[in-house]
């Protein structure tokens, strides 16, 4: 049987109707046992009562005793027999059986009853027989065979129509299951296993499945966006430099400058390809396995005082708001870098003059980044595009940079679980990271072994 | 010195070792796993520079077997782009530095004479000196020709990476590890930027420079000839 639903209704069936046999079989043992014992009792008791009247009305009492009982519907049969078995009276006058127990078979030719017999001498040679019809307990043995008999066919055939039913359901569901799995393997990446909304177990199985789906979807995409990108956006200073070579060949003049500014494109090139590298083991999220608790201030104090003095060189002033530790499950390394290029947009994009402020706080046990400066900002519609990979805004064309600095944010913050958002800061622009919960753990943490961003050194 | 490249590459093992020849380095280079370690256990090497992937047996194997052979000498690790890991990786192995492919010939060359000449660790140095810069580490106090000079602390930290490499170019990426601890390449200048605060208060008020700029490589302490 290739069905599981029907290999599982067979097993069910097959054990409930070998139940029924034996509880018939047990039934009907039972009640041939007691109805018999019963039987035996009446028997025995009748004949006593016959005695009885032999002794206190003489045989007369007893001759007359036989008649009324004859006539008497539903009683037992009786017989009496003189001396040497003469029969006397009743209908079992004429049997012949042995003293005591006996079953015997009596009545006309062809219509023989079985009749069991309980045979007593009186005293003076005279015999009585006390019998009753077996017929009554076939009879009712019939009765409980057929009962059972009809349960089990009722069993057997409930049992099959449930089990079809029920195997024909979960092959269908079984059957959208690995269909929607062919057609991915196809090449229709869009398929998903279609939903019942009854939150069952295979409902349940096949929502994780869609979810898988989603996330790999994604992931393809991403690669697809990710080899788009720098098909795209490579080739322009890959031009450049193929340019530059060129040239340099044509004038040996100026050959060594030539190699040089070469070598720094080559250079910026091959940061954007450790960039991207960086950005896709990040999004990859093997780092997670090393989160330990990070204060979020300390990697604040070292950006900062990294970065002041270069701010105060292009007439900008960088500054850290004062601020209490806030703890983080994360990498220090990583959230050193993701607030380094925030602080790097800022430095960047706000222009000369401008006064870029970066804060920590902790907000309903939400600990949260800020970057504010009051530049120029950004574009509404355009302020989420500033995460994807190479996405500059038009007025920044112009500026260094490889485009990759938000995407690594947002790789970084995604990581940590933290919502990352653009925000006007009216005047100027926000970026804000907010950050989940530290584990207890963290929030246990004495503050004295801070791990910010200090740590090992090279 | 005396060094040991172990390069699968032959291109780029060819090129390493005229170029660190011609530095003025002796140089023995295994093309495999099993050579590279047969020479690593049997040579005293002053620096060893060990590619990650290599054929036969991977580097960190190397390194590991001969840490535990109790091999001391320094270890420079050439790993891949992209791998972030591998810097945790390598130094939990027993590596000293690692550098990342591809990389500029000037850093390798500055990272390799830094590694040579590390003091033994448990010497405790107590203050670094050069020509009349003195910096006591106990009392972080600076001074030059008697004169007290007064350091932030990050200016403290960068001009006492640059005394205890006093003498040997340190490139910009070994400061903004050794100083900052950040193991990325930020856009802006900033090692640049607190480089020439250093030198406001080290050098500007005094005849001779003691901090200089190398071009293309990096930068370099060292008192008057």
């Amino acid at each position: 049987m290739r069905s599981t639903g029907l290999r599982l209704a067979a097993l069910y069936t097959t054990a409930f109707a070998v139940a029924v046999l034996l509880l018939g079989a047990v039934t009907l043992f039972s009640t041939r046992h007691a109805l018999s014992g019963q039987f035996d009792r009446r028997i025995r008791s009748e004949a006593e009562a016959m005695l009885h009247e032999y002794g206190s009305e003489g045989l007369i009492g007893v001759v007359e005793a036989v008649h009324e009982r004859d006539r008497t519907a539903g009683a037992l049969d009786y017989g009496l027999q003189g001396p040497g078995g003469k029969p006397m009276a009743g209908r079992l006058a004429g049997v012949a059986a042995p003293m005591g127990w006996s079953v015997v078979a009596h009545g006309p030719v062809g219509r023989e009853e079985t009749v069991r017999v309980f045979k007593v001498a009186l005293p003076q040679g005279h015999i009585l027989l006390v019998g009753d019809d077996e017929d009554t307990i076939e009879a009712l043995d019939g009765a409980v065979l057929q009962g059972f008999g009809l349960t089990l066919v009722g069993v057997v055939i409930l049992g099959a129509a449930g089990g079809f039913a029920l195997s024909n359901d979960l092959h269908r569901r079984l059957t959208a299951i690995s269909g929607t799995a062919e057609a991915i393997i196809d090449g229709d990446l869009a398929r998903r296993v279609p939903l019942r909304g009854s939150d069952d177990d295979l409902d349940r199985l096949a929502q994780t499945i869609n979810r898988m789906l989603d996330r790999i979807g994604a992931l393809m995409e991403s690669l697809k966006q990710v080899s788009n990108d720098i098909a795209h956006d490579m080739r322009t200073p890959l031009t450049r430099l193929r340019q530059r070579l060129e040239a340099s060949l044509a004038t040996p003049d100026e050959r060594s400058a030539a190699v040089e500014a070469a070598l720094s494109d080559l250079d910026a090139i091959l940061d954007t390809f450790a960039a991207l590298l960086r950005i896709a083991q990040i999004e990859g999220g093997a780092r997670r396995a090393g989160f330990r608790s990070c204060d979020l201030s300390t990697v604040a104090m070292t950006v900062v005082d990294a970065f002041a003095p270069s701010a105060e060189e292009q007439r900008q002033t960088l500054t850290l708001a004062p601020t209490g530790p806030a703890w983080v499950d994360g990498d220090a390394e990583l959230l050193t870098q993701m607030l380094v290029n925030l602080v790097e947009n800022s430095l960047r994009h706000a222009g000369a003059g401008a006064n870029i402020r970066v804060s920590v706080s902790v907000s309903g046990g939400s600990p949260a980044l800020h970057v504010v400066d009051d530049g120029p900002g950004a574009p509404e519609a355009e302020r989420d595009r500033l995460f994807d990979r190479f996405y500059r805004l038009e007025r920044s064309r112009s500026t260094p940079g490889s485009g990759l600095g938000l995407a690594l944010v947002a790789a970084v913050a995604k990581l940590h679980g933290a919502d990352v958002r653009l925000l006007d800061a009216a005047p100027g622009f926000e970026a804000r990271v907010i950050f989940p919960a530290p584990s207890a753990a963290t929030l246990n943490i004495d503050n004295a072994q801070s791990t910010g961003a200090g740590g090992r050194t090279g | 010195m005396k060094l040991l490249l172990v390069e699968d590459d032959k291109e780029a093992a060819a090129y390493l070792r005229r170029a660190l020849a011609e530095a003025g380095h002796t140089v023995d280079h295994a093309g495999g796993g099993r050579d590279g370690l047969m020479l690593a256990a049997a040579e005293p090497y002053d620096v060893i520079i060990l590619d990650r992937m290599l054929p036969e047996l991977d580097g960190l194997a190397i390194l590991r077997t001969i840490r535990a052979a109790g091999v001391k000498a320094p270890v420079l690790l050439l790993t891949a782009m992209g791998g972030i890991d591998d810097r945790v990786e390598g130094l939990e192995a027993g590596g000293d530095d690692y550098l990342i492919k591809p990389f500029a010939f000037a850093e390798l060359l500055a990272r390799v004479n830094a590694l040579a000449r590390r003091p033994p660790p448990q010497e405790v140095i107590t203050d670094l000196t050069v020509a009349d810069l003195k910096m006591d580490l106990l009392k972080r106090k600076v001074t030059r020709a008697g004169q007290r000079i007064e350091l932030q602390q990050r200016e403290f930290q960068l001009l006492e990476y640059l005394l205890r490499h006093a003498g040997r170019v340190v490139t910009r990426t070994m400061l903004l590890e050794g100083v900052w601890d950040f193991h990325f390449d930020p856009k802006t200048n900033i090692v640049e930027t607190h480089m020439s605060r250093l030198r406001g208060k080290v050098d500007r008020a005094f005849d001779t420079e003691l901090i200089h700029t190398v071009r293309g490589a990096g930068y370099i302490l060292r008192g008057p000839d």
